[in-house]
């Protein structure tokens, strides 16, 4: 084994500080559209989705919001609420059969309400629907994804087609201090996730290949605020090496190919593709107790991983409990105490051999699931009043 | 007659089933009738029959018999496909050829072969004829033919916790059932799981032996008309309003295929949230792509759109789960789905005229317009 520890760097990318959602403000916009109060059922959806925003009171019937690069302007016209984000513009020099083919096979699709148009030579993702078909979950719907379609895909496009990206939001370029550790980051990175294939491919376990291919993306995800065609490249290719239904000789394809491409990806390229985004839709999944407790409090998943600890397997224990921690940092936002929890998790291990690393961080899960998962202590403790009497469950 | 004489199957009155709820397979008892399984057409009355063009008859249920999960159902008009014989029962044997016809998965009609396992396995207080052909979903109602091609079963069921463990209904058990459906006068009746007495409204006593009838099923919903879920209900009412006849349209659960003139339409459920009308109505051809990209995602077909599958071109439009329950609304969809129809049936022409696309595979191409299209 070469790799004898793992380096759990403090991020760059920054802490979203978008408010947590009202999700009165939810409850209300249904109430206001079975009221047939639609504008304020509206009004009341982009409150609870954008809660950043403030509240747009459609004065000219306009508005508009920023998801990362994407830029989706939302309009009132008569009795219908249109929703644009521009997406490419095809120039002469662009490959434009190649990427109306890839928008039409890619980004039209049955199963989602917004839809990509051409207008002239520029192809937008578009929404548009009579305010009294307008329920709540389906204008929340449509915010959302159709803002995450359009910022993950208008750098890629770019790159992929030469096509040129019209209205994009600017995203703030790292500092040269951030971007040199960046950079140190991401090199680093890649170079234990290539050592640690090759421990993949000598142990031919698929559970190892799980736990690796979790900690290829999530790491990155994480730490460093990617976002254009190097992010997209990413995504890609992690869908491929962490789809459980696929077959393992291809998932493991799928990474070697990945880890070749990322250690290939030119420093100036990695450059224009780091910044600090906006996102007035919370991108992440917001994290819950009862997740926690499904991941890192007691049950199968860490039955399962503890079998590995005591059966003497601390490297697998210990790559299965960081890509946990960081699966849930990168894809999950969480109030500011489970988040220093969880860093605090990878700070302790960060550097360590796997053995101290794999009891540190298992103490340290079942810690933090009994704090703040479901039926946690912290619960109890903002109980105040309760009735003591009443029999709780002890996670 | 040797078992070559099943080389031609698509002669043979054997036809594929739809409901709401699924698929399975019947076979003609004479040129308006057919039998099949109780299972496979309940709790409707009326099914839909697909014919070897695609094209659909309703068929109306006379009876059924849901202990020995037989039906039988009439047809609205006579077809012509080859009325298969039963056997005159005679003495099966182990090892003896099996030859099973259906519609396993929803497959067009196909042939699995094997042997009689046991002539008369007894399984739940009845009795079977076992074998090791291959049974799958759609096969059910299906008949498993001898090396002489007559009728020695009607296909059932399989055991999922086994391998090529699957069961016939013993001719005997067949024969009797269209036996005494020749002689029944009501239009439809249910037969009592015990004495086999034909019954023609809902009660709770058999009136022939008084067994309880509602002890192990509600029997009063066989002579009931199943309440449809909101969706199916919209849904309904929208191809209604199409001019669509809902009950030929069925193709399972949530899911709905048919022609309009040339072109395919299918309506299905992908998730809790979305109910999908597409139509794969072209295949891109190999020049003049890009004014053909340009054209399918022109702004001009909003609210519909286009994608791409492989090389198939689909005309889409996405109904949003929450609409289904804006019932003030209805008029106004059922307005949209009637227009995608249309469009439907006019874009497959105007792409393959125009645009130099291939008809896609399930086009019907002899409702094309004009123009020798390569079927």
């Amino acid at each position: 084994m070469s790799i004898a520890s793992l380096q759990c760097p403090q991020p760059i990318r920054r802490r979203l500080t978008i408010a947590p959602r009202d999700y009165a403000r939810r409850d209300r916009a249904i109430e206001s559209f079975e009221a047939g109060d639609y504008l304020t059922a509206v009004q009341e959806t982009l409150c609870y989705l954008l809660p950043g925003a403030g509240a747009p009171v459609f004065a000219d019937g306009k508005f508009c919001f920023v998801q990362g690069s994407a830029r989706v302007r939302v309009h009132l016209d008569g009795d219908e609420l249109a929703l644009t984000t521009a997406l490419m513009s095809l120039t002469p020099e662009a490959q434009s059969t190649a990427a109306l083919r890839y928008v039409l096979t890619r980004l039209s699709a049955t199963g989602q309400l917004y839809q990509p148009r051409l207008h002239e030579d520029t192809i937008t993702l578009e929404f548009r629907e009579r305010l009294s078909l307008l329920h709540p979950a389906k204008l929340a719907e449509v915010l959302q994804r159709m803002a995450m379609e359009s910022d993950s895909n208008d750098g890629w496009l770019a790159q992929r087609f030469g096509v040129d990206a019209p209205d994009r939001e600017p995203v703030a370029e790292l500092d040269e201090a951030e971007f040199a550790r960046a950079l140190e980051i991401w090199n680093t990175h890649w170079t234990s996730v290539n050592e640690l294939m090759l421990e993949s491919r000598r142990r031919r376990s698929v559970r190892f290949l799980d736990a690796l291919g979790s900690y290829a993306a999530n790491q990155v995800r994480y730490s460093l605020p990617l976002f254009g065609s190097v992010r997209a490249t990413l995504n890609e290719s992690a869908d491929a090496y962490t789809d459980k239904d696929e077959n393992p000789n291809k998932r493991d394809s799928a990474l070697a190919k990945c880890i070749k491409e990322m250690r290939q990806v030119p420093v100036e390229e990695l450059r224009r593709c780091l910044g600090h985004a906006q996102h007035a839709i919370n991108p992440l999944h917001e994290g819950t107790p009862s997740l926690l407790t499904s991941m890192l409090g007691a049950g199968h998943r860490m039955q399962t991983t503890g079998e590995l600890r005591s059966a003497g397997r601390s490297l697998e224990a210990a790559l299965e409990l960081i890509a946990d921690y960081l699966y849930l940092l990168a894809d999950h936002s969480w109030p500011s105490e489970v988040e220093a929890a969880l860093r605090t998790g990878l700070d302790l291990i960060s550097g360590k051999p796997w053995r101290e690393a794999a009891d540190v961080l298992w103490n340290h899960a079942n810690q933090t699931a009994r704090f703040f998962g479901s039926h946690g202590e912290r619960d109890r403790d903002d109980d105040d009043g309760a009735d003591d009497d009443v029999v709780r469950y002890d996670a | 007659m040797p078992t070559h004489s099943l080389d031609d199957i698509e002669r043979l009155g054997v036809y594929q089933v739809y409901t709401g709820t699924g698929t399975g397979t019947g076979f003609l008892i004479d040129a308006t009738h057919l039998l099949t399984n109780c299972h496979v057409v309940q709790p409707y009355r009326e099914v839909a029959v697909e014919m070897r063009d695609r094209s659909r008859i309703i068929g109306r249920v006379r009876r059924i018999h849901p202990h020995r999960d037989l039906a039988i159902v009439e047809l609205a008009r006579s077809v012509d496909g080859e009325v298969l014989a039963l056997s005159d029962g005679e003495q099966l044997k182990p090892k003896q050829g099996v030859h099973i016809l259906g519609f396993p998965v929803g497959l067009p009609l196909s042939l699995t072969e094997g042997v009689i396992s046991h002539a008369r396995q007894l399984l739940d207080e009845q009795y079977f004829l076992q074998t090791d052909a291959a049974i799958n979903p759609g096969n059910s109602g299906g008949p498993m033919l001898d090396d002489q091609r007559r009728i020695i079963a009607v296909t059932t069921c399989k055991l999922n916790a086994a391998d090529a463990v699957g069961f016939g209904i013993p001719i005997g058990d067949v024969r009797r059932f269209i036996d005494e459906f020749r002689a029944q006068s009501v239009a439809f009746g249910v037969q009592c799981p015990a004495c086999e007495e034909l019954i023609d409204r809902a009660v709770r006593y058999c009136p022939s032996c008084g067994s309880d009838l509602e002890a192990n099923h509600d029997f009063g919903e066989y002579f009931e008309t199943p309440e449809a879920h909101p969706l199916v209900g919209f849904v309904e009412r929208a191809l209604a309003g199409a001019n669509i006849d809902p009950v030929l349209a069925r193709h399972g659960s949530h899911n709905w295929s048919f022609h309009v003139g040339s072109a395919p339409i299918k309506i299905w459920c992908c998730c809790s949230e979305h109910l999908n009308f597409s139509s794969p109505m072209a295949q891109v051809g190999n020049r003049g792509l890009n004014e053909l990209f340009k054209y399918l995602l022109s702004e001009q077909h909003a609210p519909f759109s286009f994608d791409l599958v492989g090389s198939t071109v689909r005309l889409n439009l996405v109904v949003h789960i929450t609409d289904v329950f804006a019932p003030n609304e209805h008029e106004h969809l059922a307005a949209r789905v009637r227009q995608f129809i249309e469009k439907a049936d006019a874009t497959d022409n105007l792409l393959i005229t125009e645009y130099g696309c291939q008809p896609a595979p399930e086009t019907q191409t002899d409702y094309l317009k004009g123009g020798d299209h390569g079927s």
